[in-house]
């Protein structure tokens, strides 16, 4: 019974040689009964004091010597709608119950598990379209809510007649191309129920809804779009198209040149036509941006701005909570007219979701107007003119003096913005949990969302927003 | 045993929600938790002209001359790109754009009230307000924006029974109120997920109407 030591000079004891000391050794042979429970503790101990001497010895090695950063994929916000790509929320283990709503950022895992490499997303109301690199060449997948046919026909098994209306996991969506595996995409473009596809020298496709030629084909009435196979090859549009950008129920087109053209619903002057009619067939704009060169067009409601090479700001349609106020009091205008935006600085991006807008210049810096959260501050705002949002929200302090925003986008009613050290900050109305903030809470400022990586693309939808990212090492 | 007879009024889930099967899931069961009571439901797929229509049974004679000209104008200019009518109202024009963009659901809901009560559920129709000034409601749950805002509902009794007479001709509602309504009324229904419907659980002759 020599073990009565004070306890550190026991454990240096123990943990110096083997492990347990003669002492204990002969401890652990008593068999008297009433020793027992003591026995009991000691063995427990032994036991903890072992493990503890194990845990030292393994180096675990972090970062491999030749450390090689990898895809992943982060996405948030309404699940039942299969848009985030991740199938066991919607088909769960036994144990576990369907999540309708993820508020924060989930890892995609099925993009890095399969070792693809995306390079484009995008995302409509309640689906997700991402173009990849993987092991088979390029593909486009898609994931999501498909009652409008908006991701192509997926029978499931084949020939068994149940086409799938949700798809809850990434599926490949086959495209009429003559070189299927290495015609890169060129940009993705995703509405409230159809789809766009910009290839690289094999034309644009579209899928889905049509009811108001959104598809750039021309309207058949009464056609039914659910279960429908059709992947239609827009015609009537220049050979170098290069971005696209979708609204709820329109399609805008930006050509190399930088000239815009239009299908889809007009009735809030959206398709910049000059005209309040349904358009089946790709348009030219004209109005104020004829002559400019458009480097960016984006819509996600009714309302439009686009940003030409100088800086400058367009923008058209709905009006009605004021997004267009500075050029007229009426409540939507069908031609593109310039926003006399000169004090925002030189303009790089601009977004416009159902009732703000919010610009983005080549400092960094982002100004918001409209009706709304804003994100400068605790209650609705309504504002004719741009603002800006204190730089200090996207991160910028003492420590990081140079942070800066780089890219912008929004869904109807929320923004997420991207900045150069690979954050995001997402503020605005909270569908679903498309925030990504842990909560179903309306954001009043720009919030740092926690993704466990670096981001460098995001794309929004109605009620959901995916990031690709970096990992850190 | 409500003393009152119930009122009806005519719900329409539009094509945005449609295409969306779990929200009419979620907003049915919001419908039947508030007391509403399902007296028929049908989908259907509106075209633009009958849409149109059904605007013009709505909105009465002065808005009529207005819509049907623009609708008639919609179809044709789509294809001669004719300028169409830049004043009228959008929001209007975006409700009855946005019936025939794919199939709806219509409901021939009773309650007490039926009508406000409907109208309360519903929210106010500028959704990109509503979602912020009452998010419980329809709109303000599901509602993308001012034109694409869920759901109508009638406005009042006399609207209601010309809009439950527009989709539903074979429906006659005093017929209802006599046979079926005092069963619905003292609670002797149940709900039929299938039909979407409730159905009176006691056979009695014409009951299940």
């Amino acid at each position: 019974m020599a073990c009565v030591g004070s306890s550190s000079q026991l454990a240096a004891r123990v943990m110096g040689t083997s492990g347990v000391c003669a002492s204990c050794q002969k401890l652990l042979q008593i068999k008297a009964p009433h020793m027992w429970a003591a026995m009991r503790g000691m063995r427990r101990w032994k036991k903890k004091v072992l493990e503890r001497e194990d845990l030292k010895e393994e180096v675990v090695e972090y970062v491999g010597k030749s450390p090689r950063r990898a895809d992943r994929v982060y996405a948030w916000g309404c699940a039942v709608t299969g848009a985030l790509g991740i199938a066991s929320y919607l088909r769960p283990e036994k144990t576990q119950r369907p999540l309708v709503q993820q508020a924060r950022p989930a890892r995609v895992k099925f993009i890095d598990i399969n070792h693809m490499k995306p390079y484009l997303v995008t995302c409509g109301y309640g689906f997700t379209l991402y173009a990849v690199r993987s092991a088979q060449g390029l593909q486009l997948l898609g994931t999501g809510i498909n009652t409008s046919s908006q991701l192509g026909y997926h029978e499931v098994p084949r020939n068994s007649g149940r086409i799938l209306d949700y798809i809850i996991e990434p599926v490949e969506i086959p495209l009429p191309l003559n070189q299927p595996r290495s015609t890169r995409i060129r940009d993705l473009g995703c509405g409230r129920a159809h789809t766009v596809v910009i290839t690289e020298g094999e034309g644009v496709y579209s899928l889905g809804n049509n009811a108001y030629g959104q598809c750039g084909r021309p309207i058949v009435e009464g056609e039914e779009f659910s279960k429908n196979p059709l992947v239609n090859t827009i015609q009537g549009l220049p050979d170098d198209v290069v971005q696209v950008s979708c609204g709820q129920d329109h399609t805008i087109f930006v050509s190399s040149a930088g000239e815009l053209y239009s299908c889809g619903l007009g009735a809030d002057g959206q398709t910049g036509l000059g005209h309040y009619n349904l358009v089946g067939s790709p348009t030219r704009i004209g109005g104020d941006v004829d002559g400019e060169k458009i480097v960016s067009v984006h819509g996600r409601g009714d309302c439009v701005l686009a940003v030409s090479d100088k800086g400058d700001v367009f923008g058209w349609g709905n009006s009605e909570y004021n997004q267009l106020a500075m050029v007229t009091e009426h409540t939507q205008i069908n031609t593109p007219h310039y926003l006399p935006l000169s004090r925002c600085g030189r303009i790089i991006k601009a977004v416009a979701g159902g009732s703000a807008c919010a610009v983005l210049n080549d400092k960094g810096q982002v100004f918001v107007w409209g009706y709304g959260i804003l994100g400068k501050g605790p209650a609705l705002e309504s504002s004719d003119t741009p603002t800006q949002i204190p730089p200090t929200l996207f991160g910028r302090n003492e420590l990081e003096p140079h942070t800066k925003v780089i890219d912008i986008k929004c869904g109807l009613g929320h923004f997420v913005a991207l900045t150069d050290n690979g954050d995001v900050y997402s503020w605005g109305h909270s569908r679903q949990g498309c925030l990504g903030l842990g909560t179903n809470e309306n954001q009043f400022f720009p919030l740092k969302v926690s993704i466990p990586a670096e981001a460098h693309a995001l794309a929004c939808g109605v009620d959901h927003t995916v990031a690709l990212c970096k990992s850190f090492t | 045993m409500n003393i009152r007879p119930l009122q009806i009024t005519l719900a329409i889930l539009k094509p945005d929600v449609v295409a969306h099967p779990h929200i009419v899931k979620d907003i049915r069961s919001m419908i039947l938790k508030h007391g509403f009571l399902f007296v028929k439901s049908k989908k259907l797929h509106l075209s633009p002209v009958k849409a149109a229509d059904f605007y013009e049974e709505h909105k009465g004679k002065f808005f009529v001359n207005r819509l049907v000209s623009f609708m008639s104008r919609l179809i044709k200019s789509y294809h001669q790109k004719s300028s169409c009518m830049s004043d009228m109202n959008t929001m209007y024009i975006g409700m009855l754009i946005c019936l025939s963009s794919g199939p709806v659901w219509t409901h021939i809901l009773a309650r007490e009230a039926a009508i406000p009560e409907w109208r309360q559920l519903m929210g106010a129709t500028k959704v990109l307000k509503t979602i912020y000034e009452d998010p419980e409601s329809i709109r303000g749950k599901y509602g993308l924006t001012d034109t694409r805002n869920c759901a109508h509902g009638s406005d009042s009794e006399e609207t209601a029974k010309r809009e439950i007479q527009f989709f539903f001709p074979e429906f006659d509602v005093s017929k209802w109120y006599q046979e079926t309504e005092p069963l619905f009324r003292s609670g002797q229904v149940r709900f039929d997920e299938e039909k979407v419907e409730h159905v009176p659980v006691l056979q009695n002759g014409t009951a299940g109407s």
